[in-house]
């Protein structure tokens, strides 16, 4: 997957604000365990991949969310000895020993399946829609160099992609295949030829320095800056704050107990209307 | 070929005791919860009928607080006391009719008139205890795994009373034992309570463990080979009194995959008597194993 700029609020916010509002998504999948919390917070990913134009990424990363939380909700209940309403006996199962499917384990389960989907498509907007050289740029302070090297390998990846295409195009053209010793060849002196011109342009532009670093351009936070941060920061405020009062708590063992009520709802209303609301302004993004 | 393949499957399931939702009530069980060897009753729960199949675990689960790891087999805390788990030498172990289970709490099912005791240890000195006194009668009256074993008593020369005394205990109890002399083979499938002074009865194989330590028996009392004297071991498997002539000791062990073997057994006749008369509900409750001073005094094991 590669980032493309497209017309939406998300992609004009700068990369240190759309990952703190991506970030406090995926802290609301870690701190809650409340299938209606994960729920909302579903609903809310959802809604920006949708926002962001990030669909066509979902072909790939939507059945990979949906095997993985099928599969962990299928397996929970059959590894997992905990809960007391037996929902199916099946009996003894040799080194298994006795197996009871409960209903607690079942449900615990599909809470865990559903946070792992809320996990990896929260990545999809944060693949589609930020910019990696300026989450990169965020850590220039701390390691340039390695920023660097990220950033060019983050670019080499297309390149190279490219490239192999190039290359079994033109096998598919022999009347016979080369051989390995033929392809390992040419795939080297093409790595070669690569990095002698990622080298060469690096110098050309000054990196060659002895570690001095090229000069930093400041630019004015942008009201999609602004709106995505307080958007981040709404969502991991009133996470952390409902999570230290104990809302939206989930004990899946001995018995399921859930908290309900008017707060867990406004909690998961909060999550989605807050994770939404940035991409309401499109002031300034060019369609 | 499909479809008989499918019947056999659900035919073997259904067989091995497979359905859909908690099965069959289980009726009259309970448990009790103890730590250091009996020594403190942590609680107490019964259920004349429970709520469907019940398995250790949630049976322990439905009476008190319980806290597990590794999945749910095994137990951490106990209303809220706590095993040291990993890298710890006190953990939780229990007992079903007085049998230390080969199985986790969630795999060991329960059967009606099953009693589970759950006690907190020190392991160091004894890995595996596999047989306790504290549930009598079980396990001669309901057996293990729902299924009752013929009991037999097998009694010393010169021990009558001693021997009358248990009979009578157990026929109490509602417990029927056939009667063999010392020495009669057994099968795996008996469970035997070996009446006689200790000098008399050591050379069964499965009592034969005791005379060899805790580590050997799981039994907290060690007879001098010839019989004199006992010494009771406390919780480290160290010797902490000797006692002399007319001492008695009620104590259990297993070999192998044998059914569990009692000994009812003493220094002399006297003190074998003192522990046939010993044996009963009141005495031995919590007790793993039971020593008997000269003077007739209960002395838990593992001693303090």
């Amino acid at each position: 997957m590669i980032y493309r700029r497209r017309p939406t609020p998300l992609h004009a916010a700068r990369a240190a604000a759309a990952c703190a509002y991506l970030g406090s998504l995926l802290l609301v999948a870690l701190l809650f365990e409340h299938p209606l919390v994960l729920a909302a917070d579903l609903v809310a990913v959802l809604g920006v991949i949708v926002l962001a134009r990030a669909t066509p990424a979902l072909r790939t990363f939507g059945p990979l969310a949906l095997s993985l939380a099928l599969l962990i909700a299928l397996v929970n209940p059959f590894v997992v000895r905990e809960g007391l309403t037996v929902i199916a006996r099946l009996g003894e199962l040799g080194p298994l020993g006795r197996l009871d499917l409960t209903l607690e384990a079942t449900v615990y389960g599909g809470v865990l399946g559903l946070r792992a989907a809320v996990l990896i498509l929260a990545f999809v907007p944060y693949s589609t829609a930020v910019d990696p050289d300026g989450v990169l740029r965020l850590f220039r302070r701390f390691g340039f160099r390695s920023a660097l090297s990220a950033t060019l390998a983050t670019r080499m990846v297309g390149v190279l992609a490219r490239d192999a295409r190039r290359r079994a195009d033109a096998q598919r053209c022999r009347p016979r295949p080369a051989g390995r010793l033929a392809m390992t060849r040419a795939v080297t002196a093409g790595a070669l030829d690569r990095a002698i011109d990622v080298a060469a342009t690096l110098e050309v532009r000054g990196y060659g320095a002895a570690g001095r670093r090229p000069p930093g351009t400041r630019t004015p936070w942008s009201r999609h800056d602004l709106a995505y941060l307080a958007a981040g920061m709404l969502i991991a405020a009133t996470a952390i704050a409902a999570r230290a009062a104990g809302l939206a708590a989930l004990r899946p063992y001995p018995t399921l107990e859930l908290s309900t009520g008017p707060l867990v709802w406004a909690l998961a209303g909060l999550i989605v209307v807050a994770a939404w609301l940035p991409f309401a302004d499109r002031r300034g993004v060019a369609a | 070929m499909i479809h008989r393949a499918l019947l056999a499957a659900a035919c073997a399931l259904l067989l091995g005791g497979c359905g859909v939702g908690p099965g069959d009530a289980t009726k009259g069980v309970d448990a009790r919860v103890t730590d250091d060897f009996g020594a403190r009753v942590v609680g107490a729960a019964a259920a004349e009928e429970t709520r469907g199949e019940e398995t250790v675990m949630r049976f322990l689960q439905r009476s008190f607080d319980v806290t597990t790891a590794y999945g749910g087999g095994f137990v951490q805390s106990i209303d809220g006391v706590r095993g040291q788990g990993e890298g710890g030498s006190v953990d939780w172990f229990y007992y079903v009719n007085g049998i230390e289970a080969p199985k986790g709490a969630a795999s060991t099912r329960l059967f009606p008139g099953d009693r589970v005791w759950w006690d907190r240890h020190r392991w160091e000195a004894a890995m595996h205890i596999p047989a306790v006194v504290g549930s009598w009668p079980e396990p001669f009256r309901r057996g293990s795994g729902g299924e009752r074993y013929p009991v037999r008593l097998e009694c010393a020369s010169g021990a009558d009373t001693a021997c009358r005394t248990v009979q009578g205990r157990l026929a109490a109890a509602g417990v029927t034992a056939g009667r063999a002399g010392l020495g009669s083979s057994a099968g795996r499938d008996v469970l035997r309570l070996v009446v006689g002074p200790w000098a008399q009865i050591r050379g069964d194989a499965a009592l034969n463990q005791i005379g060899r330590g805790a580590a050997a028996s799981g039994v907290f009392a060690r007879p001098a080979a010839s019989g004199d004297t006992l010494s009771v071991l406390n919780r480290a498997g160290r010797p902490a009194r000797t006692l002399g002539a007319g001492a008695g000791l009620i104590a259990a062990t297993r070999l192998g995959e044998q059914q569990p073997t009692w000994a009812v057994t003493g220094t002399d006749a006297r003190g074998t008597l003192a522990a046939a008369r010993a044996l009963g509900t009141r005495t031995l409750r919590d007790r793993f194993a039971l020593a008997l001073d000269p003077a007739g005094r209960p002395v838990p094991l593992p001693a303090r």
